[in-house]
C-alpha cells in the first residue's frame, strides 16, 4: 500500500519582496510552508559594483537576504536554492516548527523594570 | 441667585420641557422611545439655568420656552455632526431594522461599536490571543532586548540614551531591528494583508 504524499506549495510573489514581509510570512507559516522570496543570483544582484538592480531595490534585497538568514539562524525555516537556469536560482525559505520557549510575563517584566528605573 | 417656584411654575416648566422634546424629536426624525430622553436632557438644561431667571423680566414659562428652544438648537446641531460623521444616517439601538423583530443593539457584537470602529480590539479571543502571542514573543528576545522594550514603555529613546542603554542611533537601529524580529514572533502585520494589499 502507498502512503499518500503532500505536494508542497510554493509561494512566489508577484513583485520583489520586502524584509518586513517576509517576516510576516515566517510568523504566519506552518512547518512545510515554502516561500520563494528571490529569484536571480542573490549573492550578485546584492553587488553594487555589478549594478544589476537599482539603489533602492538592491538596498531591500540585500536586507531581505540578511533577514532570511537570521531566521534561519533563529530555526524559523531551512533556506534551499533551486536552479532554474544557468546562473538563476529559486530562493526558498521553508518554515520549520517555531521553536519552544517558556512564556515570560509581560507585567512582570514592566514590573521589574520599573523598580531597576 | 435663590428663587422661589409654586407648583404651577413647576408644571409649567414639565410641560414646557415635555413640548420641546416633543417637537424637537419630530425635527430630527427621531424615533418614539428617544422623547423621554430628550425631555431629560432639557429639563435638566433648564433646572441648571434656573437662577437666571428674574421674574421682573418675564414669565417662567417665557423664560424656560427661551432656554429650551437654545438648548434644542445645541442638541440638534450635535446630532447633526454626529450623523454627518456617521455617514448621514443615525439609528436608534432600541428600534428594529426593517424586516426584523429585536432591536438593533441586540444584533451588534462587540466588534460593531465605537472602540472597534477607532481600532481598539474588543473581542475577548483576539485580547487573549495578542496576550499569548505577547509572552511568545518576549520569551524569544534575548534578555537585552527584553530589558529594551520593558524600557521603552515608560521612557523615550533620548531618555534611555542619557541613562546608558547607547547611543541614540544604536537604539533606534535597534528599534527598527526589533520590528522586524517581532513581526517574525507574530507581533507585527499579517502575511495576508501584505499580500492583499
Amino acid at each position: 500500500m502507498f502512503m499518500g504524499t503532500t505536494p508542497f506549495i510554493t509561494v512566489r510573489a508577484r513583485r520583489p519582496l520586502t524584509e518586513i514581509e517576509f517576516c510576516a510570512w515566517v510568523a504566519q507559516a506552518v512547518p512545510g510552508d515554502r516561500l520563494e522570496y528571490h529569484r536571480g543570483f542573490l549573492v550578485l544582484d546584492i553587488f553594487p559594483m555589478f549594478a544589476r538592480l537599482p539603489d533602492q531595490q538592491r538596498a531591500e534585497l540585500a536586507r531581505l537576504g540578511s533577514r532570511a538568514f537570521w531566521a534561519a539562524e533563529q530555526g524559523l525555516v531551512h533556506l534551499v536554492q533551486e536552479r532554474t537556469g544557468p546562473d538563476q536560482f529559486a530562493y526558498i525559505a521553508v518554515a520549520r516548527p517555531k521553536p519552544k520557549a517558556a512564556a515570560v510575563s509581560l507585567s512582570a517584566l514592566l514590573l521589574a523594570e520599573q523598580e531597576a528605573a | 441667585m435663590q428663587i422661589e417656584l409654586f407648583p404651577d411654575d413647576i408644571e409649567t416648566i414639565i410641560r414646557e420641557a415635555d413640548a420641546a422634546a416633543q417637537r424637537l424629536r419630530r425635527k430630527l426624525s427621531l424615533p418614539l422611545c428617544e422623547r423621554e430622553d430628550l425631555g431629560q436632557d432639557l429639563l435638566v438644561d433648564l433646572l441648571r439655568r434656573l437662577s437666571a431667571y428674574d421674574p421682573s423680566r418675564g414669565s417662567i414659562g417665557a423664560f424656560a420656552n427661551i432656554v429650551l428652544r437654545n438648548q434644542s438648537s445645541r442638541i440638534a446641531m450635535r446630532h447633526h455632526r454626529q450623523r454627518r460623521a456617521q455617514g448621514g444616517s443615525l439609528l436608534s439601538l432600541e428600534v428594529p431594522l426593517a424586516s426584523t423583530r429585536e432591536p438593533v443593539g441586540d444584533t451588534l457584537t462587540e466588534d460593531d461599536g465605537l472602540a472597534a470602529w477607532h481600532g481598539q480590539t474588543c473581542c475577548a479571543a483576539a485580547v487573549t490571543e495578542l496576550h499569548h502571542a505577547l509572552q511568545a514573543a518576549l520569551a524569544r528576545l534575548p534578555a537585552e532586548d527584553r530589558r529594551f522594550c520593558a524600557a521603552l514603555a515608560h521612557r523615550p529613546v533620548t531618555a534611555l540614551a542619557a541613562e546608558g542603554f547607547g547611543s541614540r542611533s544604536a537604539l533606534y537601529r535597534r528599534l527598527a531591528d526589533l520590528r522586524h524580529v517581532l513581526t517574525v514572533h507574530g507581533l507585527g502585520p499579517a502575511w495576508d494583508d501584505l499580500a492583499a494589499a
